[in-house]
């Protein structure tokens, strides 16, 4: 009995029949008006919430799960893991800060800033170094593996010379628009025996620097930062997650009623559109939200 | 259904070839702005806007126009446009 009402409801749902006027219930103008109501609620929702600021949910990329992964991949070649570095931390936050202070994004300053410079500044003397960037990247896991697939990025990650690592992720307003920056940071001390250290810098990575942005941690140490990210909760996550569900069940409901309709023959006899069409048009959708996901690296 | 589908394909060819196009445009300018929100959000309102278009044209060239048609259109369209936006600038 209950089993057949379950049935019941579920063939209602999603299989054109009479008592749902032969088009799946899920695909009627009111339950797609709820579906655009839900989407204005979320939208405005979060736009008017504070949580953004206090929270920095445009994201999950966290300086944990870079450093875990970055770490990974120089194990994969039988690579020591990098230490991470306040230091050279510091000089990654104040970078993703110039870049948003100055409105660049690039490996250098408007006013010849160079990456250099930073780690310098932030008191690591090095006698190896290096710069990864990215920005609007929304998982940790997409922008270790753009940087593994440029060659210049991944020359820097897997670098044998390197001993030391330093991550930031920033939110902030770049050419009026909210982005995430990651500044990565590499580096080796110089040997204390060294003689000249000035002679010893490396102009290495000066053609492949990445840059990285950090969010939300405004003038704390990194360190402190990282700690900060873990407990972030994980809304983009959710939203990513939901609109791929959203979409999969939508694309399922279509074929579902596509195919029904077509079996009883009533295609040609509703007044709806065009199933095939939206079926195009969700998977374009579909393959935009992968694409979104990641952003850009210099 | 391959029948029908093949059927549909080949009474309306210009009309999906002209939906796949503007896909494919909409993939390939994605792909080179990735990472510029505003751009993409840009780029995801032109193909909404397209989409919704299309199918108002679809219907009217195969004589089948009507409000609620275009309704369903506008509702499918903006409700991923929403939806995308809040990934695109959160």
């Amino acid at each position: 009995m209950n089993f057949s009402r379950i049935k019941n409801f579920f063939h209602h749902l999603f299989i054109p029949k009479e008592d749902n006027n032969f088009r799946s219930k899920l695909l009627h103008f009111d339950f797609l008006t709820y579906y655009l109501l839900i989407a204005l609620f979320f939208t405005f929702l979060f736009k008017k919430t504070p949580l953004y600021n206090i929270l920095g949910y445009a994201t999950d990329i966290t300086i944990q799960k870079l450093y875990e992964l970055t770490n990974s991949e120089r194990q994969k070649y039988n690579l020591p893991p990098l230490n991470y570095n306040e230091k050279l931390a510091s000089a990654a936050y104040q970078k993703a800060l110039d870049m948003f202070a100055k409105n660049y994004w690039a490996h250098f300053g408007p006013n010849g800033e160079t990456p250099w410079q930073f780690i310098l500044n932030s008191g690591y003397q090095y006698e190896y170094a290096g710069e990864n960037l990215a920005k609007n990247f929304l998982f940790s896991q997409n922008v270790v593996s753009a940087w593994m697939n440029s060659p210049t990025h991944r020359e820097n990650i897997l670098k044998k010379e390197y001993t030391d690592i330093g991550l930031a992720v920033v939110n902030g307003n770049l050419n009026g628009e909210p982005t995430t920056l990651v500044v990565q940071m590499f580096g080796k001390t110089q040997n204390a025996l060294a003689i000249n250290p000035v002679k010893t810098k490396p102009v290495i990575a000066e053609e492949k620097r990445p840059i990285i942005e950090q969010s939300n941690i405004k003038n704390k140490p990194a360190i402190l930062a990282k700690k900060e990210e873990e407990n972030k909760p994980k809304i983009i996550s959710f939203f990513f997650n939901f609109n791929i569900f959203f979409l999969v069940l939508l694309m399922f409901t279509l074929i579902l009623d596509f195919y029904f309709a077509n079996k009883m023959g009533v295609l040609h006899l509703r007044l709806t559109g065009k199933n095939l069409a939206h079926l195009i048009f969700l998977g374009f959708i579909m393959i935009a939200i992968f694409i979104i996901s990641k952003g850009s690296i210099i | 259904m391959i029948k029908f589908l093949k059927k549909e394909f080949k009474k309306h060819l210009l009309d999906y070839l002209l939906l796949f196009t503007a896909g494919i445009f909409f993939i390939l300018s994605l792909n080179l702005f990735q990472g510029e929100r505003f751009l993409e959000f840009i780029i995801l309102l032109f193909f909404v806007s397209f989409y919704i278009i299309w199918g108002i044209y679809h219907h009217i060239i195969i004589d089948k126009f009507h409000l609620k048609i275009v309704l369903e259109y506008i509702l499918i369209g903006f409700i991923f446009l929403f939806l995308l936006k809040i990934i695109i600038l959160p």
